[in-house]
C-alpha cells in the first residue's frame, strides 16, 4: 500500500498503514543373559577379570554377534569391540565430531553472511542508503547520566500523553513491559524520534545491529540523518522493545518499498490511540503514547550522524536539548511501567521529576 | 585359590569396567558445568549486565542472557542449565558408575546427549537469532559437548588393567 510522500506540515506524519546398548552391564562378554552371567560368576566363570584376560575384550553386542557364529561378520565383531575397548576416545570422537561439525558449519555460515538479523536487512542492498553505524555513533547513544540530568525536560519538547492507569501494563511473553514503535525509514519525524528512543532505551538494555539511514530525499526535512531499527536486536532485563519499520526511504512505483507489517495487535493498538495513523507511533506499556515527533526535525538538518552523535553529550547544544530532552521523557515513562527499575535510572534527579509529572 | 575367589567377588560387584579417567573427567566436567550455570543463574536474577564478559563485536553476554531466547517455557535457560548440570553430577558420581543399574547408564547417556543437542540449538540461536555470543554460555557449551564425549568413551568397557575404583 502506498505511503504519503510529501505534504507534512506538522510534527506528525500522515500515512496509510500497510503497511546399551543394551547396557554392557546387562550381559557380560559372550552374551549370556544376566541370570546366567551371575551363575557363571558365582562359579568362577568368564565374567571375572581373570577370565577376561583370556578372551578378546568384547562389548555385549559384539559378544552376542560372535556367539556361536562362524560368519565373517561374527568374526569381525570381536575385532570391532576390541578396537573400541582399546580406543575409547576415538570411539567417542565420532558422535562428538558430528556435533562439532554442525557447530563449525553454523559458524562458517555466519561468517560468510548467512541468515542473520543484519544480513536480512536491506543495508546490504544498494538502493536503501542504509549503512552500518560507526562505533563512535553507537557509543554516543549511551549518553552520560549527568548530561541527561542537566538537560532535563525542555519546554520545547512535547511530552508523552498519559493514557491512564486503569488497565494492566502491556507485557510481552517474558513478562516485561512492551514498548511498541511503529515508523518508517522515509519519515523525517521518525528519523528525529528514533535518536531519542535509542538514547532512552540504551539506559535499559543493549542494541545490536542498528544501521544508519536517512529520511526520504523528496520529503520535508529531506535526508534527515538517523538510525534504523529494522534488522536490529535489543535485549533488556526490564523492557520488551518491539519496533516496526513499515517502509524504506526508497520509492518503487511511486510508493515506498515495504519493510515490515505491524501485527494485528500492534495495528489495533495504533487504531486505538492513533486513529489518524500518524507515525512515528510509540506506545509505552499501554500507559503512555507519543504520536509524531516530540521535537522538530529541523534541529537535525544539515548534520551528519557523527555530528549529531557528538552533540548528544553537550547539554547546551540544540541537538542535546531536543534528543536528550525527549529521551528523558521517554525514559521517565518507561520507569513508570517497569516499577522504577532499574533504580539507578529511576532515581536520577531528572527522571524522578519527570516521572512524577507524567503520573502513573 | 583365595586370590581367584577375591577376583571373582570383585568382578561380580563391578558390572561395568569403566575407566578411572573417564569417571574422574565426567565428574569434573559436571562440577564445572554446575559452577558455570550457577554463575549464569545468579547474574540472571541479580544483574545480567554484571556478567564478567567483554563487549567486543559479536561477543556480548548481556545481549544474549537478556534476550527473549534466554527464557524457555517461562524458565530461564540458565536455570535449565543448572538443573541439567546437577543431574549430570548425580549421574557421574562414583556411586552412579558402580550402581550397575541399567537405567542409570541410559539416563547418563540420554542426559549428556540432550545436553549436546541443546548446545546445537543454543549456538544456532546465538549466531542467527541474537547475533551475539556469550563467552560464559560458550564455556558451558564446550563443557557439555566434552561431557557427552566422555560419557560415550566411558561406555566402552575397559580392559582389566584399567578398572575403576573398587566399590565398597
Amino acid at each position: 500500500m502506498s505511503k504519503a510522500t510529501t505534504g507534512s506540515s506538522r510534527q506528525v506524519r500522515p500515512t496509510t498503514k500497510n503497511q546399551s546398548t543394551k547396557s554392557a552391564t546387562k550381559r557380560p562378554p559372550g552374551g549370556s543373559p544376566p541370570g546366567a552371567a551371575a551363575k557363571k560368576r558365582a562359579a568362577g566363570g568368564h565374567a571375572t577379570a581373570t577370565a577376561a584376560t583370556k578372551r578378546p575384550p568384547a562389548s555385549s553386542r559384539g559378544g552376542r554377534q560372535a556367539q556361536g557364529s562362524g560368519t565373517a561378520s561374527g568374526r569381525r565383531a570381536p575385532a570391532r569391540a576390541s578396537f573400541r575397548s582399546r580406543h575409547p576416545v576415538l570411539t567417542a570422537l565420532v558422535p562428538v565430531g558430528l556435533v562439532v561439525a554442525v557447530i563449525a558449519t553454523m559458524v562458517l555460515l555466519k561468517a560468510t553472511g548467512g541468515s542473520s538479523p543484519t544480513a536480512s536487512h536491506p543495508a546490504s542492498s544498494a538502493n536503501t542508503g542504509a549503512t552500518a553505524l560507526p562505533a563512535s555513533v553507537l557509543a554516543s547513544l549511551s549518553v552520560p547520566a549527568a548530561t541527561l540530568d542537566a538537560v532535563g525536560s525542555p519546554a520545547s519538547v512535547v511530552p508523552p500523553t498519559t493514557i491512564g492507569g486503569s488497565g494492566a501494563i502491556m507485557r510481552g511473553a517474558d513478562g516485561k513491559p512492551v514498548v511498541t514503535y511503529i515508523g518508517a525509514e522515509y519519515c523525517p519525524y521518525c528519523a528525529a524520534e528514533r535518536w531519542a528512543l535509542a538514547v532512552a532505551l540504551s539506559r535499559f538494555g543493549t542494541f545490536s545491529h542498528l544501521s544508519g539511514t536517512h529520511s526520504a530525499s523528496a520529503d520535508v526535512y529531506p535526508d534527515t540523518q538517523t538510525l534504523s531499527f529494522y534488522g536490529s536486536s535489543y535485549s533488556s532485563p526490564y523492557v520488551d522493545f518491539q519496533p516496526v519499520e513499515e517502509a524504506t526511504n526508497q520509492q518503487v512505483g511511486g510508493t515506498y518499498e515495504n519493510l515490515q507489517t505491524p501485527t494485528s495487535a500492534q495495528s489495533a493498538l495504533m487504531s486505538t490511540y492513533d486513529a489518524a495513523g500518524n507515525i512515528p507511533f510509540l506506545d509505552i506499556g499501554n500507559r503512555y503514547v507519543i504520536t509524531g515527533a516530540s521535537y522538530s526535525p529541523q534541529v537535525l538538518q544539515g548534520l551528519s550522524r557523527q555530528q549529531i552523535a557528538a552533540q548528544l553529550s553537550d547539554p547546551s547544544s540544540p541537538v542535546a536539548q531536543a534528543i536528550d530532552g525527549t529521551a528523558n521523557d521517554i525514559t521517565a515513562a518507561i520507569t513508570n511501567v517497569t516499577g522504577s527499575q532499574p533504580s539507578s535510572v529511576a532515581n536520577s534527579p531528572a527522571i524522578a521529576a519527570i516521572a512524577k509529572k507524567l503520573g502513573a | 585359590m583365595t586370590m581367584a575367589v577375591a577376583a571373582t567377588a570383585r568382578a561380580t560387584t563391578h558390572p561395568r569396567r569403566v575407566r578411572t579417567w573417564a569417571m574422574a573427567a565426567a565428574l569434573a566436567l559436571s562440577l564445572a558445568a554446575v559452577g558455570i550455570a550457577s554463575y549464569l543463574t545468579l547474574t540472571h536474577y541479580s544483574d545480567p549486565a554484571a556478567l564478567a564478559c567483554p563487549d567486543t563485536g559479536i561477543v556480548n553476554c548481556t545481549l544474549v542472557t537478556t534476550s527473549s531466547w534466554s527464557v524457555m517455557l517461562g524458565i530461564p535457560v540458565a536455570v535449565l542449565g543448572l538443573v541439567w548440570a546437577a543431574v549430570m553430577t548425580a549421574l557421574t558420581v562414583p556411586w552412579a558408575w558402580r550402581s550397575g543399574r541399567p537405567w542409570v547408564d541410559r539416563a547418563r547417556l540420554a542426559a549428556s546427549g540432550a545436553g549436546a543437542a541443546m548446545v546445537l540449538y543454543l549456538v544456532y540461536v546465538e549466531l542467527f537469532r541474537i547475533g551475539a555470543i556469550c563467552v560464559w554460555c560458550t564455556a558451558m557449551h564446550v563443557t557439555a559437548v566434552c561431557l557427552f564425549g566422555v560419557v560415550l568413551a566411558a561406555r566402552v568397557p575397559a580392559p582389566p588393567g584399567d578398572l575403576g575404583p573398587s566399590p565398597g
